[in-house]
C-alpha cells in the first residue's frame, strides 16, 4: 500500500480517535487488519429520526490511491434508507463518488454519513423501493425503518404487529430477514408478501 | 480552379489568347459560374477535412490572438475560451464589462462574498490573469534576514506531513497543498480520464487547475502526453465549428463555419455524418426528431420485428419468398405474379404517377374511438413508417450484394459476347446514385411520420411517393438492363436524381 495513504490513514485514525464525537460516543472507527487496508467504523444514529438509538457499523476500505480516490464505504448493518441499498448497504453519497475531495477525512465521511441519515434525498435514491415509501407512504416508512433499526442497529423501538406479521411467514419456512424484507417492500401488507414470495 | 485555368492558358500561350483555347475556356468558366452550388444543391456543404497539428495550429492562434489583447497567460486563455465557445470577442467584451465575474463562472477564481467584493477589482483580476506559473508558488516571507530561512515550515493538509512553504503550490482560492501531493492528484485524475476539468483538492472547492500548473508539476512523459490528448479532446469538442470523424480509428477532425445538419464525407476514411450531431446523416429529418425516433424503434423493435416479419406470401399463389433485393416490384418466381412488396397488391396500379404505397392514410374518425382503439390505431401508424424505414434500410444493407450480382451478371453478358466490359460500367454509376436515393428516400419516414396531418403534410408523401416511384422504376432497370438500355437508364437516374433534391429543397429545414 502507498505510502501515502497509510500515513494518511494513521494520521486520520488518530484524529476520529481524538475528536469531540468519540467522547460522545456518536463515532467510533477501529482497524480491521494490520495493513491498514480497512476499517470499521460505527455510527450512532442521529436523535429525533428513526434511526436513533440504533448503532450503524461501516466497512470501509481504502484504496491504494487514497487521499486521491475516496474510501469504498459501505454500511454492514442493515438499515431501512431511500439512499443506502437494504439488500447490500450500497450508499448513495456525492462526497463519496464525484465530489470526493483530497482533504477531506474518514471524519468528515463519518459525520456526512450521519448526516444523510438525518436528512435523506429521496430524489436521488439508491433504494428505489425505500425511496417511493418514503415519498408515498412516510408514516409507513417512519415505521418500516424504526422497526429495522430495532431489530438490527439495537434501537428502542418495537412493533408487535410488524413482529407477528413476521412470525406469520417464519411459520411458513421463511428465513427472517426474508420475511422482514419482504413485508416492508410490500408496504406490511401480509397478502400481498406471501403472494411475493410464493407465486 | 479558375485560376488553375489562367496559369495553364499563362504558360501554355504566353498571355495571348489562342482562338480554339478561348473558345474551349470561356466555355468552362460559364459553366462553373453559373452554378451557383448554393441554389442548385440543397445538400451543399463546404467543410475542410484538418488533422489534429492543423486544429493545434489554429487553437493556438487564437489563444495567442487572445494573449496579446488582454495581456494574460496562455493556459489562462485557453480556459477562458474554453468557456467561451473560443469566441475572442465574447471573451474580450465580458473581460472589459465584469472581470471578476467572467474569472469566477470560469472557475479561475473563487466565487467572492459581497463584503470583499469590493477589494477585488478589476486590477486584482487582471494581476491574477498575469501571473505565469511562478505565481502558484506562495511568495518568500517578508522581512526574511539571512538568519531565517525565507520559507517557514507548513503542513500539508493531504499528506499530512511538514515541509518548507517553497514546496506548496496554490490556485487563486488560496488553499495550499505540498508539489507531491498535487502531482499525485493530477496523475490519479489524469489516469480517470479528467484533464481540463480538474479542480482544487480543498472540500467544496471547484477551483479549476490550469494547464500550466499541471504540466509543471507532472513530468512524467506518459502521463503528460495523456493530459495533452484528453485536454486537446475536451478543446475540439467545445469549439462549435469543429467534430472528430466518427470514422473508427480516425484522426481527423472536420472544420465548418456552417453549422448545421449537412452531410460531412470525412476525406480520410469516407465515413459520412451529420455535422451537426455527428449521428448518421438523415436529410431531410432533422437532428432533434431523427433521435426521438431512434430511440423509439429501440424500444418498440421487438414488436415491430414481431409483426413485420422478413417473409411474406406471394398474394396470389400464396407461395412464401423472402425478399433479397433492393426492388420493391416481386415477381412470383412460381407464379410469375407481379406484385408490391409494400402493400402486397398488384405492380400494375403502381406504375401510374400515383404510387397509393407509401401513403399512409389517417382515419378521420379516430377521435371519437375508444382509447385501445387509439392505441391500435398508434401502433398502426407507426408500423406502417417502421416497416417502410426498416424496409429500405434492409436494402441498402443488401447493396454489396446487389453490386456483386450485378457484376457476375455483367461477366456472364460480356462472356457471352454482348458488349464489352467498358459498355457495361454504366450500370455501377447507376447503382451508386440508387444507394444514394434510397438512402434519403430511408429517411423521409421518421420525418412524415413526426408531420402533423395537414395540406403540407400531403404534398410531402406526395413528393415522396413520387421520388419512391422512381426510385422502383430505376431499381428494376437496373436489374434487367441491357447495354442498348444506356439512354433510357440515364434519364431514370436524372429523373430519380431530381426527385430527390426537389424533395430536400422543399423540405430539409437547412436547406437554403
Amino acid at each position: 500500500m502507498a505510502n501515502m495513504a497509510v500515513s494518511r490513514i494513521k494520521r486520520e485514525f488518530k484524529e476520529v480517535m481524538r475528536s469531540e464525537e468519540i467522547v460522545q460516543c456518536s463515532i467510533k472507527i477501529e482497524l480491521v487488519n494490520d495493513s491498514w487496508t480497512e476499517l470499521r467504523g460505527e455510527i450512532a444514529g442521529p436523535p429525533d429520526t428513526p434511526y436513533e438509538g440504533g448503532k450503524f457499523v461501516l466497512e470501509i476500505k481504502v484504496p491504494e490511491t487514497y487521499p486521491f480516490n475516496p474510501p469504498k464505504v459501505r454500511f454492514i448493518t442493515r438499515i431501512w434508507h431511500p439512499n443506502i441499498s437494504s439488500v447490500t448497504g450500497a450508499i448513495c453519497l456525492d462526497i463519496l463518488k464525484d465530489n470526493w475531495a483530497a482533504a477531506m477525512t474518514l471524519r468528515t465521511v463519518l459525520l456526512s454519513l450521519q448526516a444523510l441519515l438525518a436528512a435523506a434525498e429521496p430524489d436521488d435514491p439508491q433504494d428505489a423501493v425505500v425511496a417511493y415509501q418514503f415519498k408515498d407512504k412516510h408514516e409507513l416508512f417512519l415505521m418500516t425503518a424504526k422497526h429495522w433499526t430495532n431489530a438490527y442497529a439495537g434501537g428502542p423501538h418495537t412493533f408487535p404487529d410488524c413482529d407477528s406479521k413476521i412470525q406469520r411467514l417464519k411459520d411458513m419456512g421463511i428465513e427472517e430477514h426474508d420475511a422482514r424484507a419482504v413485508l416492508s417492500k410490500e408496504n406490511w401488507n401480509l397478502e400481498k408478501a406471501t403472494e411475493c414470495l410464493f407465486s | 480552379m479558375e485560376s488553375d485555368i489562367e496559369m495553364e492558358l499563362e504558360s501554355d500561350n504566353d498571355g495571348e489568347y489562342d482562338d480554339d483555347y478561348d473558345y474551349y475556356n470561356t466555355g468552362e468558366d460559364c459553366d462553373v459560374e453559373r452554378l451557383d452550388p448554393k441554389r442548385a444543391d440543397p445538400e451543399y456543404f463546404e467543410y475542410d477535412c484538418l488533422t489534429v497539428e492543423d486544429i493545434e495550429k489554429l487553437l493556438n492562434e487564437l489563444v495567442e490572438k487572445l494573449n496579446t489583447i488582454l495581456q494574460i497567460t496562455p493556459s489562462l486563455a485557453k480556459v477562458l475560451l474554453l468557456e467561451h465557445q473560443w469566441n475572442n470577442t465574447v471573451v474580450v467584451e465580458k473581460y472589459r464589462q465584469d472581470a471578476n465575474a467572467l474569472l469566477v463562472t470560469a472557475r479561475i477564481k473563487p466565487p467572492t462574498s459581497s463584503a470583499d467584493a469590493a477589494s477585488t477589482s478589476a486590477a486584482a483580476a487582471a494581476q491574477l490573469l498575469k501571473m505565469g506559473s511562478s505565481g502558484y508558488k506562495a511568495p518568500p516571507a517578508v522581512g526574511g534576514n539571512a538568519n531565517t530561512p525565507p520559507y517557514r515550515s507548513q503542513m500539508c493538509p493531504v499528506c499530512a506531513s511538514s515541509q518548507l512553504g517553497d514546496k506548496f503550490y496554490s490556485l487563486a482560492c488560496g488553499h495550499s497543498f505540498c508539489k507531491d501531493c498535487w502531482t499525485m492528484y493530477f496523475e490519479t485524475q489524469i489516469f480517470q480520464g479528467i484533464s481540463i476539468q480538474i479542480g482544487c483538492m480543498a472540500p467544496m472547492c471547484n477551483v479549476r487547475v490550469p494547464e500550466d500548473l499541471v504540466l509543471t508539476l507532472v513530468t512524467r512523459p506518459v502521463m503528460r502526453d495523456k493530459y495533452q490528448q484528453f485536454a486537446f479532446k475536451d478543446y475540439v469538442k467545445s469549439h462549435p465549428e469543429l467534430r472528430f470523424c466518427p470514422g473508427p480509428n480516425c484522426q481527423i477532425i472536420v472544420q465548418s463555419s456552417e453549422i448545421s445538419a449537412k452531410r460531412a464525407i470525412c476525406k480520410v476514411c469516407r465515413t459520412g455524418f451529420c455535422f451537426k450531431c455527428g449521428m448518421d446523416y438523415h436529410a431531410p429529418t432533422d437532428c432533434q426528431v431523427i433521435k426521438k425516433w431512434l430511440t423509439k424503434c429501440a424500444d418498440d423493435s421487438e414488436t415491430a420485428n414481431y409483426i413485420s416479419a422478413h417473409t411474406k406470401d406471394c398474394p396470389k399463389c400464396h407461395i412464401c419468398i423472402e425478399k433479397n433485393g433492393g426492388c420493391n416490384h416481386m415477381q412470383c418466381f412460381n407464379c410469375k405474379h407481379d406484385f408490391c412488396w409494400m402493400c402486397l397488391g398488384d405492380w400494375k396500379t403502381h406504375g401510374s404517377e400515383y404510387y397509393e404505397c407509401s401513403r399512409y392514410k389517417d382515419n378521420p374518425n379516430i377521435a371519437n374511438e375508444s382509447v385501445h382503439v387509439q392505441a391500435r390505431e398508434a401502433l398502426k401508424k407507426y408500423l406502417h413508417y417502421y416497416e417502410r424505414w426498416e424496409n429500405h434500410s434492409k436494402s441498402l444493407k443488401l447493396e454489396q450484394q446487389t453490386i456483386e450480382r450485378l457484376r457476375q451478371r455483367i461477366n456472364t453478358k460480356v462472356m457471352n459476347g454482348s458488349g464489352t466490359w467498358i459498355d457495361w460500367q454504366y450500370l455501377f454509376n447507376a447503382a451508386g446514385l440508387l444507394a444514394k436515393c434510397r438512402y434519403t428516400l430511408q429517411y423521409t419516414y421518421p420525418y412524415a411520420y413526426y408531420m402533423e396531418a395537414g395540406s403540407r403534410k400531403n404534398l410531402f408523401e406526395y413528393q415522396q411517393a413520387q421520388l419512391e416511384a422512381e426510385i422502383e422504376n430505376l431499381s428494376w432497370k437496373i436489374e434487367r438492363a441491357e447495354t442498348t438500355d444506356l439512354g433510357d437508364l440515364e434519364n431514370q437516374m436524372d429523373i430519380a436524381e431530381k426527385r430527390r433534391t426537389t424533395l430536400l429543397k422543399d423540405f430539409f429545414p437547412v436547406a437554403v
